[in-house]
């Protein structure tokens, strides 16, 4: 009888050890679900799926480039690109509060690097990133007056090393080139 | 009973003490600003910018970028050192979007043991240039610059060993501001 509930309270055990070590692995890898969300509920908003004619302009700058001989340069690591795209949708809203709880909700886990806020221009760009084993992950938030893009994409090194060099310039290249580039 | 009451109690009063002092001690010298106090402005400005690479991006970046790659081996020679680099830029449509107040919460803290005023430069064209040094017995632990005119107000926080040389090298780099410390620098220098 003791066998069987030292058996019965092992077993609960290892499961509520799974639960509890799953959790935080989860939370981490969906934390770009998290932001999409975050901005649709926010500006009350739809993403919609990588539009065809980017994929489409991408192929054909893909075709260009080998067809010179070269291949595109990237940034982004192969198969690495998360994209969400807002098209055509209205992003008003109070951008110092929706920054707030963007910091709020990704600080545990991303590192943020830089910032930009357009009152002008209604334009904000959020650069977030973690460390992924000998790699990095780079989360890169544009909201703009009338669509938006989050993009998380895994960097090498060299790559981070021109991120950290500029921010700006890198971050908006990283976007580009994930509205561009297929996901292979 | 008295002394061995009072000898009970005095050894882990002493203790407490020497950990508050030193950790007064550490906050004192401390040389990252708390910028916060500045985040309303983002509501006036037209352009905010705000960078922050901490402390665990710096070691992570030594530790992983390679010595072979050129554009790595720059960026690990230039935050060698370094424990972290925090810049706030707010730029505005108008003159007096910010206060003498809010530049105070950072000079108050730049007033603190340690920090030393090193540029002070006032310019009705370039507007207002400060740096300050954090001084560690004779080491820098640290660097503030701040930049203001009527429509701008930059603070630049860089953490850890550093010089006007090193800080000439960031500008542009990093999300640091073109703050012509170099010209800064060679007026100086001419003197």
């Amino acid at each position: 009888m003791r066998t069987l509930l030292t058996k019965i309270a092992t077993k609960i055990f290892i499961a509520i050890a799974v639960v509890v070590l799953a959790t935080p692995a989860h939370a981490k890898n969906d934390d770009f679900n998290s932001v999409v969300k975050m901005i649709e509920q926010f500006y009350r908003v739809k993403h919609v799926g990588i539009p065809f004619l980017a994929r489409a302009g991408m192929k054909a700058a893909t075709t260009a480039a080998r067809i010179k001989g070269g291949e595109a340069k990237r940034i982004a690591e192969a198969g690495s690109v998360k994209l969400a795209v807002f098209e055509n949708q209205d992003f008003a809203g109070d951008f110092t509060q929706f920054r707030a709880s963007l910091n709020e909700a990704l600080t545990a886990t991303w590192m943020p690097l830089i910032q930009t806020l357009s009152s002008k221009t209604d334009e904000q760009t959020y650069i977030f990133l973690r460390s992924a084993g000998e790699k990095f992950n780079v989360l890169v938030i544009t909201i703009e007056q009338r669509e938006a893009t989050v993009v998380q994409v895994t960097l090498s090194p060299k790559n981070l090393a021109l991120l950290m060099k500029d921010p700006e310039g890198t971050g908006k290249a990283i976007t580009d080139e994930a509205t561009l580039i297929d996901q292979e | 009973m008295k002394s061995l009451f009072q000898t009970n109690i005095r050894q882990p009063l002493i203790v407490l003490l020497l950990i508050i002092t030193s950790a007064l001690v550490a906050k004192a010298q401390d040389s990252r600003l708390q910028m916060g106090s500045l985040d309303h402005l983002a509501a006036k400005a037209n352009q905010t910018v705000d960078v922050s690479v901490d402390e665990r991006l710096m070691r992570m970046a030594s530790k992983l970028f390679n010595e072979q790659d050129a554009d790595e081996r720059e960026v690990k020679k230039l935050v060698a050192g370094l424990k972290g680099i925090y810049v706030k830029s707010f730029e505005f449509d108008t003159s007096g979007q910010y206060s003498d107040s809010d530049l105070e919460t950072i000079r108050t803290q730049l007033r603190g043991p340690g920090w030393t005023r090193l540029v002070n430069v006032t310019s009705k064209k370039d507007g207002n240039l400060e740096v300050y040094l954090l001084f560690n017995g004779d080491s820098v632990a640290g660097m503030a610059v701040l930049h203001n005119d009527e429509k701008e107000l930059t603070v630049v926080n860089i953490v850890g060993p550093v010089n006007l040389d090193k800080l000439a090298q960031l500008e542009g780099q990093f999300g640091v501001p073109e703050l012509g410390i170099e010209q800064q620098k060679k007026k100086n220098d001419e003197k």
